[in-house]
């Protein structure tokens, strides 16, 4: 009798979960496209990654406040942009072609560096965004009632995915991006700028990081320590789906987040490390994530 | 053949730098010690982090007053201070360190009971007072309570013996759903509200434990919205418990479901503000309740506090501020910097400090036995006073810390007696 009660919950709990992994799956979706498209398209191991989320989210904070919610999510990636490129032409263009531990050592240095920068502006406290009432309210979908902002977050996260996508494989510039990795002389040779290729590949990966910062933060709300909480998840869903991987990167979030948000059915406690185990087994069946490492170049 | 005794040279001598010596060596054991330092170990990064940052502003503030009006015994109050991460790692390292390299002689801090426990336990080992500040789990002073540590603050067995009334009449027993932050704290809470509720004919649903730094309740929120409860009980603190309720209302559960939360506090509230609208919650201070009450110290703390930090201090910063107080009368009281001396006078030490009259420090197992204060939040709209962020809540009830503390008799405590 009791089994049947605990059966009968979990079912009731099932769909609402499902959807909750959804939503996560592609919050975690947004974060990893910027990491994978950086390291796929440049090589380059970002774990500056998360500081631009963070920069993106108290950006997006203050312009919020003062303009409302569409403003700050329009200023929050130009300026991750505008910091990338900097960034890019002091320090980061240096360590293109070093090996991965000087780069996971100047990124991580950056991380730090605006974390604690970030701290002392804005002090170690939680912030919360101010969100327009309607997107306050949660819509009834039947079986569940679900937070209407959550839903109109994953939606954007897709037309972001899509608007990504075509950029790099539609467009004459994704083009030059492409076979710049590939055989980035040649490219030269016939004229491409592969040098500002990667910049503007950088600073994509920033702007996206830094939109999915505004986005997500009036959900998980803003501290300093919020771009590393985001950061660790985001490389193990790339490791998953595959490093430098396009949809390795949609399909890695997704795992993730149905992954965790199931768990929590059983046992919440275990949702963090379901994960770990998780990209584990991965690893052990294909060393080189579900998607390989190049499926992006391949088009 | 050579004198074996020394000449008159060598004697005069000897004599001088014998007597040199010896004076030189009774200025050193008499020379009075100028300065004598503590450790502050506290969050200032982790989900706790705003309590931890409350409450250093506190320490600081009393220290500059101690310092201002001559010291302890005269000697000035030097601090040296560790960020826990809210993490009892760190914690431990951190007090281990300012024990060992700066020579600190009382460590105080901890926002957590995780912290706390394992902080106890160390200070037990190096025979080092602690004072805890902010740790509400019971074990702190139950399970692992340690002769070398007191700790003012509430406890979980208090709040839910204070809040058992007020929870009946204004919630009712009907099915209770409990997200709960998993780890001592939170189960200490858990068991004592159930402990509390159960009997009175109240049904726990479901409890769903959360890993302390959870950025996203919404797998719990979804259990809770599917069970339809009549009380959503969230036994979360700090930064988590802001995410856990704002996210509650997003999903609808703040409009058709009683709130509880057992404990909270100014920057928690400030974190959640018309979110935390008719929430019945404990805490054992509340800046405002006092001012208005006209308790004298309270009045010239809170005025000091706002003074210097342009906002009224949190509950865990009165404790914070109260602990250097009473720790440095101890230690005036012992007239000695001997832990054990100190211990000895601060064993059923009456006193008042911000809050009613007559509080005091259990002689067996170091808990100080104050009110507890059962409060509900006002909404955003009802509020007054130039800090309505921080004028939070109204208080419903003030229990004697005596009616609702555990006796010795329920404790597991086994103090040590040295």
């Amino acid at each position: 009798m009791s089994g049947d009660t605990t059966i009968d919950a979990f079912l009731s709990q099932l769909p609402g979960t499902l959807l909750d992994g959804l939503i996560r799956g592609l919050a975690y979706v947004g974060i990893a496209l910027g990491l994978t498209i950086v390291f796929g398209m440049l090589r380059l191991v970002n774990f500056a990654h998360g500081a631009f989320y963070l920069i993106g989210a108290y950006v997006g904070l203050v312009v919020s406040d003062r303009l409302g919610l569409v403003a700050g999510l329009v200023v929050a990636p130009i300026a991750v942009a505008i910091f990338a490129i900097v960034i890019d032409y002091a320090l980061l263009r240096r360590f293109y072609d070093r090996n991965p531990t000087s780069q996971i050592l100047i990124t991580f240095g950056i991380a730090l560096v605006v974390q604690e920068a970030l701290r002392l502006i804005f002090t170690g406290t939680t912030r919360s965004y101010i969100v327009p009432g309607w997107l306050q309210t949660s819509l009834n979908l039947g079986f569940t009632q679900y937070p209407t902002y959550r839903i109109v977050f994953a939606i954007g996260i897709v037309i972001l995915v899509c608007v990504v996508w075509f950029f790099i494989e539609r467009t004459n510039y994704g083009l030059i991006v492409r076979a710049g990795i590939r055989d980035r002389i040649m490219v030269q040779l016939l004229g491409g700028n592969v040098r500002q290729a990667s910049t503007v590949i950088f600073a994509l990966g920033g702007a996206i990081a830094g939109l999915v910062g505004a986005g997500a933060s009036p959900i998980y709300s803003v501290d300093p320590n919020t771009g590393f909480n985001f950061l660790v998840p985001s490389f193990v869903v790339i490791v998953i789906g595959g490093l430098g991987s396009f949809w390795g990167a949609v399909v890695g979030g997704l795992l993730v987040g149905e992954l965790q948000s199931l768990t929590t059915l059983i046992s919440a406690p275990a949702s963090d490390i379901v994960i770990y185990v998780a990209m584990a087994l991965v690893l052990l069946v294909r060393p080189s994530g579900l998607f390989g490492e190049s499926e992006i170049i391949r088009g | 053949m050579k004198s074996a005794h020394p000449t008159r040279g060598q004697f005069i001598g000897g004599t001088v730098a014998g007597a040199a010596a010896t004076l030189a060596s009774i200025n050193v054991i008499a020379a009075p010690q100028k300065e004598v330092v503590i450790g502050l170990d506290v969050p200032l990064t982790g989900p706790y982090s705003d309590q931890g940052t409350d409450q250093v502003r506190a320490y600081k503030l009393a220290i500059d007053e101690i310092n201002a009006h001559g010291g302890v015994m005269g000697m000035q109050l030097k601090y040296t201070i560790g960020d826990d991460q809210t993490k009892p790692g760190p914690a431990v390292d951190n007090a281990t360190r300012m024990i060992d390299r700066d020579g600190a002689i009382m460590i105080t801090g901890g926002s957590s009971t995780g912290t706390a426990v394992a902080v106890s336990g160390l200070c037990q080992q190096k025979k080092t007072i602690f004072m805890a500040t902010l740790t509400h789990g019971d074990e702190t002073t139950n399970q692992s309570c340690h002769y070398h540590t007191f700790r003012r603050y509430n406890n979980a067995h208090m709040s839910a013996r204070a809040m058992a009334q007020t929870l009946l009449s204004k919630y009712g027993t009907g099915r209770w759903f409990h997200i709960t932050a998993d780890y001592t704290w939170g189960h200490s809470v858990y068991d004592n509200l159930v402990a509390v509720l159960e009997p009175k004919g109240a049904k726990t649903i479901k409890n769903v434990l959360m890993p302390l730094g959870t950025a996203d309740f919404a797998p719990a929120l979804q259990q809770a919205q599917a069970a339809h409860p009549d009380v959503l009980v969230i036994t979360e603190f700090g930064k988590d418990m802001v995410n856990a309720l704002n996210q509650a209302a997003q999903f609808g559960l703040t409009k058709t479901t009683k709130i509880l939360v057992p404990l909270a506090d100014e920057y928690m509230a400030k974190g959640t503000g018309d979110n935390f609208a008719n929430v019945v919650t404990t805490a054992p201070f509340y800046w405002k309740y006092y001012v208005d009450k006209g308790q004298p110290n309270a009045r010239k703390f809170v005025a000091a506090f706002i003074k210097r930090y342009g906002v009224p201090p949190s509950n865990g910063a009165e404790t914070a501020y109260t602990n250097i107080y009473q720790w440095k009368d101890g230690i005036e009281r012992a007239g000695s910097l001997d832990p054990a001396k100190f211990i000895a006078k601060m064993e059923g030490y009456k006193f008042t400090a911000t809050k009613e009259p007559g509080e005091y420090w259990r002689t067996w197992d170091h808990q100080g036995v104050n009110s507890c204060l059962v409060m509900e939040g006002v909404p955003m709209s009802e509020r007054t006073g130039d800090f309505p962020a921080f004028a939070f809540a109204k208080v419903l009830e003030v229990h004697n810390g005596e009616s609702v503390s555990i006796p010795q008799s329920e404790s597991k405590c086994k103090i040590e007696t040295a």
